[in-house]
């Protein structure tokens, strides 16, 4: 109760704000109503400092998103989605990442389950997989264009400007999230488990089916998502390897050009910045749906029959 | 029967523990492998399920078991923290094994057997401790294993739960050919026909409950079985004891009103357990330890039958101590 009420009194005052055009007062009332918020949970003055800062913090993570929302009117996203390149930007920004998630799951997966055991160098193994997270992105881009690209190891692969080099620069950068998903979710299962089940008479293999893999498909599943999600919002990378796409397009029934939805939003904010704040919203729209189904699949622990 | 002589070394980041055992279980029989933490039992029930490599040999009925699968072995293994298969049913649980062998029990009678047969539609999360020692008791019996397996089944639980299921276990056990891994000196002299003292990844004395509880080879197995450790040379000539490094079990010290024609003893610790008090006595130069129903005055008199005192062999001391 006291939950939904502290969401719609902020509501009410951001709409006020809003009215007014005066958004500085709503970002001070927020910060304000959280110091207050931090006085009534009655943990001293620890407690309402506390609140105070983390409360400017979630104002700054989520107040440019409600702004973005808001700013967007429903006319101009209507009209960008008219709009068949904005539609094939959509296309390529789900179908994209879809790949290279299912690519990072592939060759990642059963890694995760390597992982499980101790082996010579597998700290090794886990540094190197770890290696994209601090890689700059646009470097990733060009190491992809340079590895597989022209005379790369790939050579009959098309990847400058194309969806298979669109798909290894997502993979790169968004493999990590998958494999250590997937670790994650088979640490979650119980070795003991797995041990009752080989003395019951499952052999390694229906000890896999029976046991391990429907109590870590949760970790597995949101470990593919997050991967997903991190290859949707990829920028440096994509705009190095693939700014302009070649792709099927099934709605057309033919190869056509079209853009990666974040880098078509940096682009279209110099042309026509109503259709970048449409696409925008989009692809928010997109992985905040993405966004609770992880929290709705890791929530609950215990697995999946 | 099942015959080993096993041995492996284990591996952690620093040090390496060595395990080695030479130790027979007959058909029908409970032997307990009872040590402190640290001493290897578990290691080596884990070893003779299978889950780790090992060298030596193992046989069951003759049959050899070096090299065989642990789905192959037919061991029927209790894990101390339940290991239930929490995506499943109670019922799904019990039945697991079911699958992979034709003469499977039928998983609601054994359920009722157990006494939890209104917990079949049930998942894991919801189960008290005791109830899922239950249930994955069942799902052992459930594939008619020739040797039951069981690490310390009983330690999670709180006194009274284990009790019940202590006395259950030893009724649905007694018919089976069971290694049974325990710390506890009280489980062990509960369910075990036969005791493995184990120290340090080594058996340091096996035999019949009795003969390890009354007449420990060590001062080791001595004090872990529970009995008073004590140099004869330290005790008043009145007591009658035979020479050398001696033990005796509390629950043959007599004091007091038992004890008419003993020797004199000061009080310096009376401790209320369950049934009886746990007095701790300065005899002469020596500490005995006694049982006794009320709380005694601080002068005492204490006697020990001259044929509870047991000479432990070799002065006493360990091997390795």
């Amino acid at each position: 109760m006291l939950v939904l009420a502290v969401a719609a009194v902020q509501v009410a005052a951001f709409l006020v704000a809003d009215a007014l055009g005066r958004p500085t007062l709503y970002v001070v009332f927020a910060v304000v109503s959280a110091a207050c918020l931090g006085a009534l949970a009655d943990r001293g003055a620890f407690g309402v400092v506390a609140a105070c800062l983390g409360g400017a913090l979630l104002v700054a993570l989520v107040y440019p998103l409600v702004t973005l929302v808001t700013v967007a009117s429903p006319e101009s996203v209507l009209a960008a989605l008219a709009r068949p390149d904005v539609r094939r930007t959509l296309y390529l920004s789900v179908y994209g990442p879809l790949l290279a998630t299912l690519l990072a799951c592939l060759l990642g997966v059963p890694l995760a389950l390597l992982l499980r055991r101790d082996f010579a160098g597998r700290p090794v193994v886990e540094a190197l997989v770890d290696l994209p997270l601090v890689v700059p992105h646009s470097v990733a881009g060009l190491a992809v264009l340079l590895a597989f690209g022209e005379g790369g190891a790939l050579p009959s692969l098309p990847v400058l400007g194309a969806v298979p080099g669109l798909v290894l620069a997502l993979t790169f950068v968004s493999a990590p999230y998958a494999v250590n998903g997937a670790r994650e979710g088979f640490e979650t299962v119980d070795r003991d488990a797995e041990r009752a089940a080989r003395s019951l008479g499952a052999s390694r293999f229906e000890t896999f089916r029976r046991v391990t893999a429907p109590l870590a498909v949760r970790g597995v599943l949101s470990g593919a998502v997050l991967s997903w999600a991190r290859a949707v919002s990829e920028y440096g990378a994509v705009a190095v390897v693939a700014y302009n796409v070649t792709v099927f397009y099934p709605p057309a029934g033919e190869r056509v050009q079209a853009m990666f939805g974040s880098v078509f939003v940096v682009r279209e904010l110099d042309v026509n910045f109503d259709a970048a704040v449409a696409v925008a919203v989009c692809l928010l729209a997109v992985c905040v749906v993405v966004f609770l189904v992880v929290r709705a699949l890791t929530r609950e622990t215990g697995g999946w029959r | 029967m099942l015959r080993f002589d096993v041995r492996a070394a284990f591996r952690d980041d620093a040090t390496t523990f060595d395990v080695a055992a030479d130790l027979a279980v007959r058909d029908g029989e409970t032997l307990c492998l009872l040590g402190p933490s640290g001493s290897g039992k578990t290691l080596l029930l884990e070893l003779l399920a299978g889950f780790h490599d090992h060298a030596g040999r193992l046989e069951l009925d003759g049959r050899s078991l070096d090299g065989v699968p642990p789905e192959e072995r037919g061991f029927g293994f209790v894990f101390q923290q339940y290991a239930l298969f929490e995506h499943r049913s109670v019922r799904e649980n019990v039945a697991f094994g079911a699958k992979y062998h034709e003469d499977a029990r039928d998983p609601d009678a054994l359920l009722a057997r157990l006494g939890v047969a209104d917990l079949a539609e049930r998942f894991p999360g919801t189960l008290s401790g005791g109830e899922k020692q239950r249930v994955a008791l069942a799902r052992a019996l459930c594939v008619r294993p020739d040797v039951f397996l069981l690490d310390e089944p009983l330690s999670a639980l709180d006194a009274p739960t284990r009790e019940r299921l202590r006395d259950d276990l030893v009724d649905v056990l007694a018919d089976e050919t069971a290694v049974y891994v325990t710390h506890d000196r009280t489980t062990a002299r509960a369910v075990a026909d036969r005791v493995a003292v184990l120290r340090d990844g080594r058996v340091a004395q096996v035999g019949p409950v009795a003969d390890v509880f009354e007449r420990p080879a060590t001062r080791f197995v001595a004090a872990f079985t529970g009995a008073t450790v004590v140099e004869s040379a330290a005790l008043p000539a009145g007591l009658d004891a035979p020479a050398g490094t001696l033990a005796v079990r509390p629950e043959h010290v007599r004091i007091g009103v038992d004890a008419p024609d003993g020797v004199p003893a000061r009080v310096t610790r009376a401790v209320r357990e369950d049934a009886a008090h746990r007095v701790t006595l300065a005899v002469g130069d020596a500490e005995l330890v006694a049982y006794a129903p009320n709380d005694p005055p601080e002068e005492t008199t204490v006697a020990v039958p001259s044929e509870r005192w047991h000479a432990i062999p070799d002065g006493g001391r360990d091997a390795d101590a």
